[in-house]
């Protein structure tokens, strides 16, 4: 009787998380190329949105890779390069990883300006970090002519009131973008 | 129809937010803007819908002894799928809620309601009874999130709505402001159910 007993449970569970894997498979390819184009569609908008106001080019086509990183280069009418944007990231977010795309003037060196991709920071606080007074006052700085720092720890970077863990990433993130961005300008320029 | 108090009953007496008291972890969590309160909410409710049905269907089916499990594979089908939905169709919104997402999971209200309706009732009244919790759950986590929102940001589905000069008091936004609203508004239902006796 018990044996009887104990075949059903394992049946019945079977069958159950059989027909459940069946219907996320199902869901999960229906949802994959619209899950893929969305991530698209937000990259590019952000890419488009860092890049210099000169680039005409479509900086998707004109993308490079330099370890592992890809840089989408934004060329001028006369097919010069006036810009780049690549992916920073921090992994010291209050809630975990921030991604942001960095876009830089080729011309003098510094930020044209900063997207949010992804982060999991607090509505209302860490969240702010979205914001547009926030993203522009990254705009026009290089290495030379700001402290790398939020305001609180001695630095430039006005953070947001009782949210410092996030806007302390994102100066980072940014900062070291900047760092890679020197260390190998000549090979992003040459190509 | 007598299924109309299996649907009504879950904005009010039988509110979850508010009398059942389930749920509380994405409710503190994701109030913290009036949207995310109807977004949160909504896919509540398409989770707790669709398992309900599906949990009234095969109730005859699943042994006593391992029901837990068969309940929360099922609820974790259906989370997953509204999840994969949310990040396809509607990105802006996922990317808002984030994490709690797959949290609705371990939502207490949809196990809750499994265990103690669905699994022991036909697939209409299931079906109404899972509307009506997450429609009453949507409301509360909606109501919660604009008060959370207004006096602490100063906006409603992020339009400006106090004074420019109006300090928002941040407090709101912050756990202990989800507790503190929350508390108000129980006390508020409280009295006006005593006042209507």
């Amino acid at each position: 009787m018990k044996q009887d007993n104990t075949l059903k449970l394992v049946k019945v569970l079977t069958l159950i998380c059989v027909i459940s894997a069946f219907s996320l498979a199902l869901i999960y390819n229906i949802t994959k190329e619209p899950i893929a184009k969305q991530k698209r569609l937000e990259m590019i908008r952000a890419i488009k949105s860092v890049l210099p106001p000169c680039s005409v080019n479509d900086p998707l086509k004109d993308k490079i890779t330099i370890n592992k990183k890809d840089i989408f280069i934004g060329k001028n009418k006369n097919g010069k390069i006036c810009g780049v944007a690549f992916k920073v990231y921090s992994n010291e977010g209050y809630g975990g990883t921030i991604e942001i795309m960095l876009g830089i003037k080729t011309k003098n060196d510094s930020i044209n300006g900063i997207e949010i991709l992804s982060m999991s920071e607090t509505p209302g606080l860490g969240a702010k970090i979205t914001e547009k007074w926030f993203k522009d006052q990254f705009k026009n700085r290089n290495l030379k002519n700001t402290v790398w720092k939020v305001k609180k720890d001695g630095g430039d970077i006005d953070q947001i009131s009782g949210a410092t863990i996030s806007p302390r990433a994102v100066t980072k993130a940014v900062y070291n973008g900047l760092k890679f961005y020197a260390k190998n300008k000549n090979k992003i320029l040459k190509k | 129809m007598e299924y109309k108090r299996e649907f009504t009953k879950g904005l009010w007496d039988l509110n979850p937010t508010f009398k059942l008291v389930l749920g509380m972890c994405p409710t503190l969590a994701v109030t913290t803007a009036a949207i995310n309160g109807i977004g949160m909410g909504l896919a509540t409710t398409f989770v707790l819908v669709c398992s309900n049905i599906v949990i009234s269907l095969v109730r005859n089916f699943i042994p006593k002894k391992v029901r837990i499990p068969a309940f929360i594979v099922i609820i974790a089908s259906f989370v997953t799928i509204i999840d994969l939905i949310m990040a396809g169709y509607f990105y802006e919104l996922h990317k808002e809620l984030g994490l709690f997402i797959p949290l609705i999971v371990v939502n207490c209200i949809i196990l809750g309601r499994a265990e103690a309706f669905a699994s022991k009732n036909n697939l209409i009244a299931s079906f109404f009874d899972g509307l009506g919790i997450g429609i009453g759950f949507t409301i509360s986590l909606t109501v919660l999130g604009a008060i959370r929102e207004i006096l602490g940001n100063g906006t409603l589905f992020g339009a400006h709505v106090m004074a420019y000069n109006y300090v928002p008091i941040i407090v709101f936004i912050l756990p202990p402001g989800a507790f503190i609203t929350l508390g108000f508004l129980m006390a508020l239902m409280n009295k006006i159910e005593s006042s209507r006796k």
